[in-house]
């Protein structure tokens, strides 16, 4: 009773109705067993924690320690910009950790959606670069509202081979007529809004004045007409600069290590003007379901293996001190990365956090002005 | 058997001869209205919850305004005020209605031929065919929105053939990130929803007719315009209905393909409950949006009785 022989029953029109019935059950019954093959005896996916997070951080290396503690990776969720993370949770989806960056928190904080991390669960607590945690509303008595865990850069990541660089590389790559239809942009305002604070030399102290919107406007503006698109896909902008589509795009450090690991001629520039720099953390919503395995989550990314990886392969800081300790100075300068984030992060420009009045009225503008107006 | 009997003599034995019925019941048996009611309850229980409340909620919260994380929830239209004032609204409803207008367009006239001679010159396995036509239709939206992503793309398909033969020198860049790549993507997802309806119109045609045009002197193509297509012209309507309600409103074909310039209405009233953070005014964008479309559903009806009227 072989596959080929059923088809050949039916074909000579010589298959009984039994017999057909009885495959029927047979693949039936195998369909439905699939799901009981093969499983090790586990905790349940979901038994485990929901981490939700920017694409790119749903990866095993990442939690190796959870993954040895409790069996499985934990489930992912993906958002591509921070602000529709927080309107999906307010909307009502309940995580255990999130993933924002510190312009964030005192808004996040602000929405009662979150509890604050009690440092003394984390095993890794100790090795935190201290300065990453003395961040604008982040301390909530000794527990902390966002633990952190990577920091890095907002930058340009061009083609070597494709931008002729005249003097200090400098953000007006991403303003070059010349490159018109060949430039990319971070789409979520929380990056491109700020790049073009910068561009626009306007102070983030005074990043939410009626004048600054227009400086900013203006020069957000004057750089629409040049972007091919703008989205918060990395992926989407990595193989644009891959292939030459693009000659420039605004990245975060893990796209230009990541081409470069690939081979391809990019380089992670360091605009005069500076870049834009900020910190990223987790923080623990306050209905998490899984509690314990939320703290397992933040642990395990604290660790040292995963500071290897991401320092290694993604390019971005850590925030264990010890993850440095596994590189020498010179591999570390060459991805552009300090044991001292302070070189780094006063460097560029730090981000600030703001009201959530100057958040919803950038967002619109930006959004109109990406539209054409 | 046996058992049977023993169970009715039971009753019977139990049971007052006569049968009482419910207060209900017997309003029930009376009134044919309230039975066509009761026929139509699950469904008007499912209408009531899925979209008449919905739709009250998006009505009330479209008068609304946002407040920082909250809404300040004093009715005014001052939403509707800000749509209307602003160009980029406008402008981006507009250009949604011209794509998917062209969309349907290219849909219909690529559906048509072949709709056509799965009705006329197919005379075996009619129902393979039409299966086999709706088979690329059976890969999720996504994933054929995607795909086109890979053949219009810098290294794409497209582009990839065209500079091996040597017809051009650098890749076409409008072939992706544009208001060109949204139409023939959609004109692609949509198709299946063409064919079917053209195709029915067109099986339903009496080939007598045909026979007749022919006899009284009219070529292929006279035939074609004076029988084919006006009898067939329900199916076209139902088809460009069918394809151009939804396509208004797409949000994944321009998030992946439109870049900056095709940008449709569905990716602002996403933004709008995303990251702008304004749910009112993504209330009344969407409000805006079903009203343009009952506007020109209307009169595309009233078009079509106009022409019904001079066919007959």
């Amino acid at each position: 009773m072989d596959v080929l022989d059923q088809i050949g029953a039916v074909r000579e029109g010589k298959m009984s109705r039994r017999a057909f019935t009885r495959s029927l059950a047979a693949a039936g019954v195998g369909m439905a067993t699939v799901p009981f093959s093969g499983r090790k005896a586990m905790a349940a996916p979901e038994d485990q924690a929901t981490y939700f997070t920017w694409g790119g951080y749903d990866i095993p290396e990442l939690f190796g320690e959870y993954q040895a503690k409790n069996g499985e990776l934990p489930n992912f969720s993906i958002f591509g910009g921070s602000e529709e993370a927080l309107t999906k949770m307010r909307g009502g989806f309940v995580v255990d950790v999130s993933h924002p960056c510190n312009q964030a928190v005192p808004r996040w904080t602000a929405t009662g959606l979150f509890q604050s991390a009690d440092m003394s669960r984390l095993s890794h607590a100790g090795d935190i670069i201290p300065e990453l945690t003395q961040l604008e509303g982040n301390a909530d008595g000794d527990n902390l509202w966002m633990v952190p865990f990577d920091w890095g850069q907002t930058s340009i990541t061009y083609r070597t081979d494709l931008v002729e660089i005249e003097g200090e590389e400098s953000w007006d790559i991403l303003w070059d007529e010349k490159y018109a239809g060949r430039l990319g942009s971070l789409g979520a305002g929380a990056d491109a809004w700020w790049v073009g604070a910068i561009k626009a030399g306007v102070d983030f102290d005074n990043i939410d004045t009626p004048e600054a919107f227009e400086k900013i406007a203006a020069v957000m503006r004057e750089q629409r007409p040049h972007i091919r698109v703008y989205t918060d896909d990395t992926t989407t902008l990595e193989q644009a600069l891959a292939s030459g589509e693009m000659v420039a795009a605004m990245t975060w450090n893990s796209s230009a290590t990541l081409l470069r690991a690939e081979g391809h001629p990019v380089r992670f520039a360091q605009p005069k003007e500076g870049a834009l720099t900020w910190v990223c953390g987790l923080m623990i919503h306050k209905d998490a379901p899984n509690l314990d395995r939320a703290y397992d989550v933040i642990d395990s990314m604290l660790s040292v293996d995963t500071g290897k990886f991401m320092i290694n392969d993604y390019g971005y800081g850590h925030s264990n001190a010890k993850s440095f300790d596994e590189f020498d100075e010179e591999t570390l300068v060459g991805l552009g990365l300090s044991k001292n984030p302070a070189d780094i992060l006063e460097a560029g420009h730090f981000q600030k956090p703001q009201t959530q009045e100057f958040e919803s009225k950038m967002n619109a503008l930006f959004e109109q002005i990406k539209a054409g107006f | 058997m046996t058992n049977t009997n023993v169970t009715l003599n039971d009753a019977a034995v139990g049971a007052p001869p006569v049968r009482r019925r419910g207060k209900f019941a017997g309003m029930l048996q009376r009134s044919e209205t309230l039975r066509g009611f009761f026929l139509l309850s699950p469904t008007l229980v499912v209408m009531t919850i899925g979209i008449v409340i919905p739709f009250a909620i998006l009505i009330t919260m479209s008068l609304w305004t946002a407040i920082g994380f909250g809404f300040d929830t004093t009715l005014t239209t001052a939403n509707y005020e800000t749509a209307l004032e602003q160009p980029v609204y406008g402008a981006l409803m507009h250009r949604s209605l011209v794509i998917s207008g062209w969309a349907t367009v290219a849909t219909v006239l690529l559906s048509y031929p072949m709709a056509y001679y799965v009705a006329f010159h197919v005379h075996k396995n009619k129902m393979m065919w039409i299966v086999l036509m709706t088979l690329p239709f059976w890969t999720s939206y996504l994933l054929r929105v995607f795909a086109w992503k890979v053949v219009l793309g810098y290294e794409g398909v497209i582009n990839s053939g065209l500079l091996w033969a040597g017809l051009i020198d650098a890749p076409l860049e409008f072939l992706l990130y544009s208001q060109q790549a949204v139409v023939i993507t959609l004109a692609h997802s949509w198709v299946a929803f063409a064919i079917l309806p053209i195709y029915v119109s067109l099986e339903k045609i009496d080939r007598s007719l045909l026979e007749a045009a022919t006899d009284l002197g009219d070529g292929p193509v006279a035939r074609f315009f004076r029988i084919t297509l006006p009898l067939s012209m329900p199916g076209v309507i139902a088809a460009s209905f069918l394809i151009f309600i939804p396509t208004t409103g797409d949000y994944i074909t321009p998030a992946l393909l439109g870049g900056p310039d095709g940008m449709m209405i569905g990716n602002l009233i996403q933004l709008q409950f995303g990251p702008v953070n304004n749910w009112p005014m993504g209330a009344s964008l969407a409000i805006g949006l079903m009203l343009y479309i009952s506007a020109i559903g209307l009169v595309f009806l009233a078009l079509t009785k106009v022409f019904k009227e001079r066919m007959a």
